[in-house]
């Protein structure tokens, strides 16, 4: 082979992985890209054919998104976003301090003790992972209707417990599993308590695992779309379920729909850079790390 | 007489359930309406006429044999699910050979990988939903046009719709099976690698040879839980199609919720929901055991 045929295959090479790299970069990041402009625009340059990327950028979707539609002549019936928005926090605050704090003792016996049933425990909480939701809403539905939880905060932050309770556990418990024995049993040996252990060892330790477990375990909420859709009410919408409310029979409004997307998913892309390395382990509830 | 050590030993053999205490509270609180759920299947409970309640035992379950949209339904649940994770792990096997040759700019393209896979994928759903407006007013119909493509009628076609929904589904786990493979690819030791060069394998005899193999625990890994997420895919659905147009993306998921919330008869569609489970159940199984292989011939 001469060097030219070298120097030829390896541009050739190098075309090739720019190209690869480009269609991967475009198709993963134009999306976004697409959303945002057309949050900015006015409702004539979203339907103009062909679609323009050059226009006069405005923020009335975002103003209608917080303060209702001005001009619109649906004006009752626009979904109240801002209360989704916060409808969102409380329900997913809620549900992961509950499991944190339902989790973290839990989590600690499934570690560190031999106890009768631990395994099969164990397994009941995986297989939560991968039940179809509707075989727990039909009769969640029908529970939380003669109970007075529908439509409610506690109902929901209940019913979130269904993703957040098993994933806080396994992770929790591969969190704690880390965690040298020797240092446990030299606190044990120094007077402490198990439960000591707990506080003393395991906590302050395996702090950062807790707040990555709190982390995804809020962002699993804030996506959440299933259980709401049945169980929640137009006061305890959270931003998922509240995003399709701009469609309507009526219509669709593209430019807020497009606006509330975004408002929807910020959140999530800017803690998710905060738990970059982990989010496979916690999508695999700790099965990948 | 008791020791304090023999009464210590005793209050030590249950601290784990008095740890255990308050998460098995809120477990059987999950798990008391799912028996609930397998009761209702097993009566002809429908919201409205409550007086119609009574104990069928398997009734709901023989007539969704008779059903011919229960048919279609299961049918387009498997077919989906084999063809989204054959689909998405292909690829994502793909990105993630690319992404490992050290390629300029790789932990850039890997961070961005994050967007698509933890933003709320209903939000995914009306992302694409905007991208695929039926006209020309639809960016990804004016890019296709460039090559010459028709405006496709993205979901009100039967198989625009089932190709939107695929595509969808792929943008937003695509990320996850690459990364996961990524890792995969990343704990292969580089002895195997030096030996079958030794041996003069040239790059294809490489990956068949000695990556695949390798990696074979992670693949069976993403295939699990891809396939588990495809056979209950529900969000993106809802959002874009609905199981239309004319039901050709209904799946069993779908179809349960239809019966139950637009129909109200909360018996047929748990009949329907239990279906669902034992499918996921049984290729959960069968997943399992693969994976078991897998990780042992690795060992």
């Amino acid at each position: 082979m001469t060097s030219r045929a070298v120097s030829y295959q390896r541009l050739m090479r190098q075309v090739a992985i720019a190209l690869a790299s480009v269609v991967l970069l475009v198709w993963t990041v134009f999306p976004f890209v697409w959303i945002l402009l057309t949050s900015l625009k006015s409702p004539g340059d979203i339907i103009s054919v062909p679609p323009t990327f050059i226009f006069t950028p405005t923020v009335d979707n975002y103003a209608a998104l917080v303060v209702g539609e001005q001009r619109g002549q649906y004006a009752s019936t626009r979904p109240d976003f801002p209360r989704y928005f916060l409808n969102s926090m409380i329900i997913s605050m809620g549900a992961v301090a509950l499991s944190v704090a339902a989790g973290i003792p839990a989590a600690y016996a499934l570690a560190r003790f031999k106890f009768p049933g631990k395994n099969a425990l164990a397994f009941v909480l995986l297989s939560f992972r991968f039940v179809p939701f509707i075989a727990f809403v039909i009769p969640l539905y029908i529970l939380y209707q003669r109970f007075g939880l529908y439509n409610t905060h506690a109902g929901l932050i209940l019913a979130y417990q269904l993703i957040t309770l098993p994933f806080t556990v396994w992770m929790l418990r591969s969190f704690f599993m880390e965690i040298p024995m020797e240092i446990q049993e030299a606190a044990k040996i120094d007077g402490c308590s198990w439960l000591g252990v707990l506080g003393r060892v395991i906590l302050p330790l395996s702090a950062p695992g807790i707040s990555v477990t709190v982390i995804l375990g809020f962002m699993f909420c804030w996506n959440a779309f299933n259980y709401p859709l049945m169980l929640a009410g137009r006061q305890t919408f959270p931003v998922t379920v509240g995003a399709i409310q701009f469609i309507s029979y009526e219509q669709v409004l593209w430019g807020q729909m497009a606006a509330a997307t975004i408002v929807a998913a910020l959140p999530q892309l800017l803690l998710s850079l905060m738990v970059q390395k982990y989010i496979v382990r916690g999508l695999t509830m700790g099965a990948v790390k | 007489m008791t020791t304090p050590r023999s009464r210590r030993r005793r209050r030590e053999r249950f601290l784990p359930y008095l740890l255990l205490a308050p998460a098995l509270i809120l477990l059987v609180g999950m798990l008391y309406p799912f028996g609930l759920g397998i009761y209702y299947s097993l009566t002809s409970y429908w919201l409205q006429y409550p007086n119609r309640f009574r104990f069928v035992w398997f009734d709901n379950y023989v007539d969704l044999l008779g059903e011919p949209l229960f048919v279609r339904a299961l049918e387009f649940t498997i077919g989906f699910t084999l063809v989204a994770v054959a689909v998405q792990v292909g690829l994502g096997l793909a990105v993630a050979l690319f992404l490992h040759a050290r390629i300029p700019g790789r932990s850039a393209i890997r961070a961005l990988m994050l967007m698509p896979l933890m933003i709320p994928p209903v939000i995914t759903a009306l992302m694409w939903k905007i991208m695929m407006a039926s006209t020309n007013a639809g960016i990804l119909n004016y890019v296709l046009s460039f090559i010459g493509v028709d405006p496709i009628n993205w979901f009100g076609s039967t198989q625009g719709a089932i190709v939107s929904v695929l595509i969808i589904d792929t943008w937003g786990n695509l990320p996850f099976v690459a990364l996961i493979l990524l890792g995969g690819l990343q704990a292969i030791p580089t002895e195997p690698y030096e030996a079958a060069l030794v041996d003069g394998a040239g790059p294809v005899a490489m990956l068949r040879y000695v990556t695949l193999p390798l990696l074979s625990p992670f693949i069976v890994l993403a295939v699990t839980f891809r396939a588990m997420d495809s056979l209950r895919i529900f969000d993106v659905i809802y959002a874009t199609t609905a199981g239309g147009p004319n039901d050709a993306t209904t799946n069993l998921q779908i179809m349960a919720y239809q019966y139950s919330f637009q129909w109200y008869q909360m018996g047929k569609g748990m009949a329907q929901a239990i279906v669902l489970l034992l499918l996921v159940v049984m290729v959960s199984y069968l997943l399992m055991r693969l994976w078991n292989r897998a990780s042992e011939s690795t060992q």
